[in-house]
């Protein structure tokens, strides 16, 4: 078997640092590097899903596995593996991370450095979803932070440093809480391991006191990734500040850690502590989804409106997975994916718009339909799809995200299901607002999408209408693991 | 023909994506007739079905499916991969309903040949129209809820899209989405039913759960729960009170549209759920109750707001939204044959009704009915079929409208008599104002001369399905009628409740019904001649002083826009007040709060720091060197090497003495 | 003669060596004083030797060793007695303070 997670991870790296070596005026061999560093890893991935095993069977293994020592003296290993729970998360990484870098080639300053940070970004955010060794998954943890940082910090907008502190210092800190939580269950295991694989065959011996506290901690970390309330103020400023293909990555695949790691750490490591936090946790995701969604319909900036369905969507996530049902899972699971390209999409779209106006002001803009006919179709497309329309990516996941967790929180489910209302509420207002009526003169010029934006929305878009009309596309690949991590418990 | 039903929806779908990106919008683009052929084969096939099923040739129920989609779901604490079958079922409603889909889509079609020639957007029109039918045609045939609630949600949609067609203008766009949110606040009710029905019953298959719900596997609660939920969603689509505020603003997308979403498919995709789903109303009384009060309430609120509009189309619309009323209310009752007999019928009819209006605004550019009159001389055509299809609708014998209102109110008087007397009123009202409106277009003196020299009759793509739908609105009703092929086709549906099935509490007799209620529905006719076919509109307008707050009342709709739109601006304050919580509250106390505390503990330990840490370190120091030192330092540094030795030498002899 | 004697001219030598170095103003007259009990250690060595391990010749050995070295002292310090005599005209120990703190 050839090496192929560790390619798909470390070829970014690889790209990273060619880009360090190549002279900073020749754009043209840093975007080429760039492309190809992200596109490769794509093309593997896509592999990876050729040869994924989706037979039921193969639910309860982990697959492409690569084990070695690393640090003997502590029992920590380089473990590389995936499953139907981080197999499409990889892919969507690697994906995402392509098309945000086409969006990224519209970087003017800084390009190499931009395109150095974004590659070692990419190598965490690929090593957070394959490692199955809890020191590793730490390192490439916090190996998203740092390129973060500068990714705002330096390219961001306006309040561009206050916004990288805030998010640098947010998620440092949910993360040492997970450190101490990872380390707690390191001197539990006999012998001390961080074998996650392992780790997760324990939980027989863990008391529920040590699983509460144990839980918490890791809770800390991946609430703030996710984001749930009320750890989700960072988002709504990083994304505002950050550059469009940041924006990009930020939703559509740092959210997916800290969904991804409630789901591979907390329920199967800590089935005690999931289960005493799950009254907590449904009400958080419905606060998720229905503050969320009135949050954005209050924004005017199109950004922070986006974002703040981010919080919704993400609701949703967590909605499901406290429905603890294999329903939930999947649902879960496929609208992670599907967020991740619907919101993808609009973060770009959104930074289209910005390109020209400089502004996101909803209020601003009217009767763009006819001036940007196609802009405005491929926004409306986005937009139907976040608000959940079938035949389009998000609906089928939205609604069994509800069905698995209503068989067991009937009211809090009913509750949320408003969420979905005042979703198409914004969305249907921001496009009145925006392309529909009489157009506002002020942007009788504007220019429709030119091709390096056309190449980086259009494969999201026939992705959408694609996983929206056969999701079995996804769901193949999930399904056996989702049985099997319903049926741990039982 | 049967095996090819899954084409019906799907080959308006094709011809949607075809035209939409199958060329560019060119004034002489021939896309527009993939459409029309489209939908032409489509209603060939319904028809073909219709007919095998009504000689008896086809054994309905038929049900076809295929896999769409598995995942891994859950049924009481046994992890399972469950299959997403998507398919068709065609049952007697089914077959029926296609065919008056197919039909009416087609003819509209035809018709937007003529009336939207020259639009700019001619060829997106024909792609939504399309693409419209094809949900609709969707939610017909499916076997499986989820699959016709993804269908709902696409006519919905496409309702938006058509109904905001002319987006470049202020109206349609809110229009549209009024349409939208408010059809979405139903459809909420009808997604959480949909979770019910999987949480209790495991399945979204209709024969399957139809074989659930029979054997008793649901408690009445949940049934009941279940049933008001696809009320909801319902009363969304079929604007339904207290949800019909959208339908009248839905009048600003073109005329066809209205005719064929507005009038004769989409708002009766509502009743047609109902139906679909009646078993589960049949198992619960408190379900069908509801239905049957919702339908009453909407039928006589509508039916009056119809009274006071001069907007052609919107008096066509709270006729619709009556009428809907009419088949809620048949259908809450048990008259489930009776309510799609109306169901079928008011399709012709209204579809006709509003095709003529827009061949009317066609020829005289205006809503206005003040601006109209004595249009007769003008439109011959338009006026005859016209007078048909509001003959149809007052329930004017022979004609359709007659046969299947008369079947409502009988079944309506066999349950309570009370209903059927709101009802009867409300038929008298709807001859009433549907005259009105005939004579206010058509009769008495040209209003406005200008308009009037104008107006000319439109061409035949328009007039033919006028007259294809004026020979049906005479004809169905006695023909669907005739030895009860109706009822034998649709059954009398499936599972109702002993007593609403079996004998009825009252007993009226149809011929003296029919009679009455056809007397008062002249008398009704009557009065809207002497009130408006005059030259001027004195006596009308005489009449409207003197009962000013009912009129007042009827024109603010009873107030209930008024009502949704304080809820509407009650949730955007709740959203202010949530952007308000967000930014000042939860990130400015909360995380920044957090951030102040770690900045003020750190200033502390930085004056802690400086005033003890480092003063101590310089206290040191200090005492080191100016104290000891200083005091040292008149014996200790004045350079003397032999003093220094001396020390030395006392130093060590002190010490090897002392050791 | 025992150890005793020896050992007793030592330490008489070096009392007088070390009164010297004290007293003595003249800085020539302190680095005759310090050859003095340089001496006297010189015979203290010597006599260990002879008397506690007569086999070896360690004693005697690191005696010659002192003796150059404090030849070579002696050269130093008479050089730089003679630098600061020619900077500052002076021979007298309490005159030379400048390496005072």
């Amino acid at each position: 078997m050839i090496h192929l997670l560790s390619l798909i991870t470390f070829i970014p790296l690889v790209g990273a640092l060619v880009v360090l070596c190549l002279p900073k005026d020749g754009r043209r061999p840093i975007e080429v590097v760039g492309l190809l560093a992200t596109a490769l890893p794509l093309v593997l991935s896509c592999w990876l899903y050729a040869a994924f095993d989706c037979s039921d069977a193969a639910g309860a293994t982990m697959q492409f596995v690569e084990r070695h020592a690393w640090i003997p003296s502590m029992n920590v290993q380089y473990y590389l593996g995936v499953d139907g729970l981080s197999g499409p998360l990889v892919i969507l990484t690697a994906l995402m991370s392509l098309i945000a870098m086409i969006a990224s080639l519209g970087i003017k300053e800084r390009f190499k450095e931009y395109v150095f940070w974004f590659l070692v970004l990419e190598v965490g955010m690929l090593g957070v979803f394959e490692s199955l060794d809890f020191f590793l998954f730490y390192v490439f943890w916090e190996l998203t932070l740092v390129p973060m940082y500068f990714l705002i910090g330096v390219w961001g907008g306006p309040q561009k440093e206050y916004a990288a502190i805030k998010f640098f210092l947010y998620t440092l800190t949910g993360s040492v809480f997970m450190l101490l939580a990872i380390l707690a269950l390191y001197f539990q295991a006999d012998p001390h391991t961080f074998d996650m694989v392992a780790l997760m065959k324990i939980h027989g011996s863990l008391s529920l006191k040590f699983q509460i506290i144990v839980f918490l901690g890791f809770y800390l970390g991946f609430a703030v990734k996710v984001p749930a309330f009320p750890f989700h103020t960072w988002l709504p400023l990083a994304h505002v500040e950050a550059p469009t293909a940041i924006s990009v990555i930020l939703a559509a695949v740092l959210l997916k850690m800290g969904v991804y790691g409630i789901m591979r750490v907390s329920y199967t490591m800590l089935p005690l502590g999931f289960e005493w936090f799950l009254p907590i946790l449904v009400m958080i995701a419905v606060i998720n989804i229905v503050y969320g969604a009135l949050c954005a319909m209050a924004q005017t900036d199109m950004k922070k409106m986006v974002a703040y369905s981010s919080i919704n969507h993400m609701g949703y996530c967590l909605l499901a997975i406290a429905g603890c049902s294999a329903t939930g899972f999947s649902g879960s699971l496929l609208q992670m994916v599907n967020h991740g390209i619907i919101t993808g999409a609009l973060f770009l779209l959104v930074g289209v718009i910005y390109d020209r106006a400089h502004t996101r002001d909803i209020t601003v803009f009217g009767g763009l339909a006819t001036r940007v006919p196609v802009y405005a179709g491929f926004m409306s497309l986005a937009c139907f799809a976040s608000l959940g329309l079938p035949g389009l990516a998000g609906f089928v996941s939205e609604f069994l995200c509800f069905l698995g967790a209503f068989t067991r929180w009937k009211y809090h489910t009913a509750v949320a299901v408003v969420g979905i209302l005042v979703t198409a509420a914004f969305f249907l207002r921001m496009i009145e607002k925006v392309f529909l009526g009489p157009l506002n003169n002020r942007w009788a010029d504007l220019s429709d999408m030119n091709a390096r934006e056309l190449v980086s929305v259009v494969p999201l878009a026939i992705l959408m209408v694609a996983l929206g009309i056969w999701p079995k596309w996804a769901l193949g690949m999930m399904n056996a693991t989702m049985m099997h991590m319903a049926g741990l418990f039982k | 023909m049967i095996e090819h039903a899954f084409l019906i929806p799907l080959l308006p779908l094709a011809a949607s994506f075809l035209i939409l990106f199958g060329g560019p919008e060119r004034k002489d683009s021939p896309l527009p007739y993939a459409g029309i052929a489209a939908i032409g084969l489509s209603l060939w096939i319904s028809l073909r079905i219709l007919f095998d099923a009504w000689s008896g040739a086809l054994p309905l129920p038929y049900e076809a499916d295929w896999s769409w989609f598995s995942f891994a779901a859950e049924l009481r604490g046994r992890p399972f991969i469950f299959d997403m079958r998507a398919g068709v079922l065609i049952e007697g409603a089914t077959a029926v309903m296609l065919a008056v889909v197919c039909l009416v889509s087609l003819l509209v079609q035809v018709y937007s040949l003529g009336y939207m020639h020259g639009d700019a957007k001619f060829k997106r029109y024909y792609a939504y129209l399309s693409f419209f039918t094809a949900s609709m045609l969707g939610l017909v045939v499916s076997n499986n809820l989820l699959v016709t609630f993804a269908c709902w949600e696409l006519v919905g949609v496409s309702s938006y899209l058509l109904i905001g067609f002319w987006f470049e203008k202020t109206a349609p766009p809110y229009a549209a989405k009024k349409a939208f949110i408010t059809t979405k606040l139903g459809d909420l009710g009808f997604f959480l039913a949909l979770l019910t029905i999987f949480a209790y019953g495991g399945t979204f298959n209709i024969v399957r759960l139809r074989d659930a719900v029979a054997m008793g596997y649901l408690p009445e609660l949940v049934l009941t729960l279940i049933g008001l939920g696809l009320l909801a969603g319902a009363m969304g689509k079929s604007a339904q009170w207290p949800l019909f505020i959208w339908l009248p603003d839905a009048m600003e997308g073109p005329t066809p549209v209205s005719a064929l979403i507005h009038a004769a498919t989409m708002v009766a995709a509502g009743i047609y759920l109902v139906a679909r789903c009646y078993f589960i109303f049949a198992a619960s009384q408190v379900a069908m109750d509801a239905v049957a009060w919702t339908g009453l309430i909407t039928a006589f609120l509508a039916g009056t707001m119809a009274l006071v509009p001069y907007d052609i189309k919107r008096v066509l619309a709270f006729s619709t939204v009556s009428q809907l009323g009419f088949m809620m209310c048949a259908l809450g009752v048990g008259g489930y044959a009776a309510g799609l007999f109306h169901l079928t019928t008011h399709a012709f009819f209204k579809a006709l009704l509003f095709l003529g209006a827009g061949s009317v605004i066609h020829a005289v550019h205006t809503n206005d009915m003040r601006q109209m009159g004595g249009l007769s001389k003008r439109m011959p055509v338009t006026f005859m079929t016209m007078t048909v299809g509001s003959l149809a609708l007052a329930g004017i014998p022979p004609l359709a409208g007659f046969f299947s209102k008369d079947q409502i109110l009988e079944k309506v008087f066999e349950r309570s008599p009370f209903m059927f007397a709101v009802l009867a009123l409300t038929a008298c009202l709807t001859a009433f104002y549907t005259f009105r409106m005939v004579f206010l277009t058509f009769r008495g003196e040209e209003r406005d001369t200008e308009r009037f020299r104008h107006a000319e009759e439109s061409g035949g793509v328009m007039t033919v399905p006028l007259v294809i739908l004026a020979v049906l609105s005479v004809c169905s009703g006695w023909a669907l009628e005739h030895a009860h092929a109706f009822a034998r086709l649709v059954g009398s549906g499936p599972g109702l409740l002993p007593g609403a099935a079996g004998e009825a509490a009252h007993h009226i007799d149809p011929m003296v019904m029919a009679t009455g209620v056809t007397g008062a529905a002249f008398l009704a006719i009557g009065l809207a001649y002497r009130l408006y076919c005059t030259p001027d509109l004195s006596a009308a307008l005489a009449w409207k002083e003197r009962l000013s707050l009912p009129f007042k009342v009827l024109e603010d709709r009873y107030g209930f826009d008024a009502f949704f739109l304080g809820l509407v601006d009650a949730a955007d304050r709740l959203a202010g007040l949530c952007r308000w919580v967000d930014a000042e509250v939860v990130d400015r106390i909360f995380v920044d709060g957090w951030g102040l505390l770690c900045r003020i503990a750190a200033e502390l330990s930085n004056l802690f720091d400086a005033l003890f840490v480092d003063q101590a370190v310089d206290g040191c120091g200090y005492i080191s060197r100016d104290v000891v030192g200083a005091n040292l330092r008149w014996f200790s540094l004045r350079g003397r090497v032999q003093e220094y030795l001396l020390y030395l030498a006392v130093g060590v002899s002190l010490f090897s003495i002392l050791r | 003669m025992t150890l005793a004697h020896y050992l007793f001219l030592g330490s008489a030598l070096f009392i007088v060596g070390i009164f010297g170095a004290l007293t003595r103003r003249n800085v020539i007259g302190i680095l005759m004083s310090v050859e003095l009990m340089f001496n006297a250690a010189n015979i203290n060595l010597a006599a260990f030797n002879r008397f506690l391990a007569p086999a070896g010749v360690t004693g005697q050995a690191v005696a010659l060793f002192i003796m150059t070295v404090a030849a070579a002292e002696v050269v130093v310090g008479l050089a730089l007695v003679l630098m600061i005599y020619r900077a500052r005209d002076t021979v007298y120990a309490e005159d030379i303070n400048i390496l005072r703190g």
